[in-house]
């Protein structure tokens, strides 16, 4: 590592330790579902292209999601709302 | 006990499988239990190279599946620690030599003989692996604080839990309490946080370790080994004892900060 990229890490970068964390956390979730790892974006991308016709769905309130916890193995979550009128 | 048939795997490959099984059942031994490790690692024998027992095979696991000795025959009993035996891997066959139904027809030929029995499971998570776990009652996954070792634990955690085994226990091993200090690594709360097993033992990295397998002297025969303390340790809690999780000490002086950050280290 150069003296600019050990200042930068000094001053505010997050440690690599954490960086690794929240990047196994994800992965894990992806593989315990066995699900690759672009699926959610995926999914979400055909989904919000089928809802565009409908005008009573809030289509930027959709949110797609694997869900955590052990009991909610084996689904995607999708949660489409419908606009207030 | 239920610890009595003990699995110790860990998906990838190189984080120290041999070395807490050879390790570990050495340390059992010393303490006056009749020990067996077998070596499952067929093709890429090893165990008995940490044990310092390479010179002293006759025959090995395949032999005694083939039916040329029976089990007992084919042991290599450690001059050194008495109560420790080996069941050497074959070298020269490949992993489909042995097949689970043989290991668990050797497992149970050797149950009654012994106190604790040991099965050194090869990397991956194939023919080899699954027979390895499948006459284990206990299951340790070996895991380096590394994101590739900690996935790969994951997977084999949820084979296990697919071949209606126990949930495995974890050992963390290889951990620099210098690289955690300074944030590069992962420390045992990140770990458990991702992967979150029983934690059966923390094994720090230990520079020693290579002159120990060069010697053919497992860690836990040295009072002063910081890898060895902990190895017997983990031998303890398998015996029930509570002891808990030593925490990793490391504090880096202002100087070594300055010497980090200008330095080339
Ligand atoms: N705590 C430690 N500190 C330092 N080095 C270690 C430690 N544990 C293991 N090693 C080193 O790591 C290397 C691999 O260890 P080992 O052979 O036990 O791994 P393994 O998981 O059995 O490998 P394989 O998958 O090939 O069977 C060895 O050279 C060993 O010396
Ligand atoms: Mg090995």
């Amino acid at each position: 590592m150069g003296f600019v990229d050990k200042l930068r890490e000094a001053f505010g970068r997050p440690p690599a330790k954490e960086v690794a964390k929240k990047r196994l956390q994800l992965i894990l979730r992806y593989d315990r579902a066995g699900l690759p790892p672009n699926a959610v974006e995926a999914v979400k991308e055909a989904i919000l292209k089928a809802l565009e016709d409908f005008p009573f769905i809030d289509t930027k309130g959709v949110n797609i999601h694997i869900p955590e916890g052990d009991s909610e193995q084996g689904k995607i979550e999708i949660e489409v709302p419908v606009k207030n009128k | 006990m239920a610890d009595k048939v003990i699995c110790v795997t860990s998906g990838k490959g190189g984080v120290g499988k041999s070395t807490v099984t050879a390790n570990v059942a050495t340390a059992l031994a010393m303490k006056g239990y009749k020990v067996v490790a077998i070596d499952a690692d067929i093709g890429l024998r090893n165990l008995d190279l940490v044990l310092g027992l390479e010179n002293r095979i006759v025959y090995d696991i395949v032999h005694v599946i083939e039916g040329v000795v029976p089990p007992e025959k084919a042991l290599v009993r450690d001059k050194r620690t008495k109560n420790l035996y080996l069941l050497p891997a074959a070298q020269t066959k490949d992993k489909s030599a042995v097949k689970p139904e043989d290991l668990v027809n050797i497992v149970e030929d050797l149950r009654d003989k012994f106190d604790f029995i040991f099965i050194d499971s090869p990397a991956g998570i194939e023919e080899g692996f699954k027979t390895a776990v499948t006459p284990a009652d206990t299951i340790i996954v070996v895991a380096n604080p590394e994101m590739a070792s900690i996935r790969d634990a994951d997977r084999v955690v949820g084979l296990c839990d697919v071949m209606q085994k126990p949930e495995p226990k974890l050992v963390i091993n290889r951990i620099d309490p210098k690289k955690v200090a300074r944030g590069d690594m992962l420390d045992v709360d990140d770990v458990l946080q991702v992967l979150s097993l029983d934690l059966l033992g923390v094994v720090p990295e230990d520079k020693n370790m290579v002159s120990y397998i060069n010697r053919g002297e497992p860690a836990v025969l040295f009072e002063d080994s910081i890898a060895g303390r902990e190895l017997r340790n983990i031998a303890d809690r398998l015996l029930g004892k509570e002891i808990p999780i030593p925490k990793l000490t490391y504090s880096e002086g202002f100087l070594e900060k300055l010497k980090r950050l200008f330095g080339s280290e």
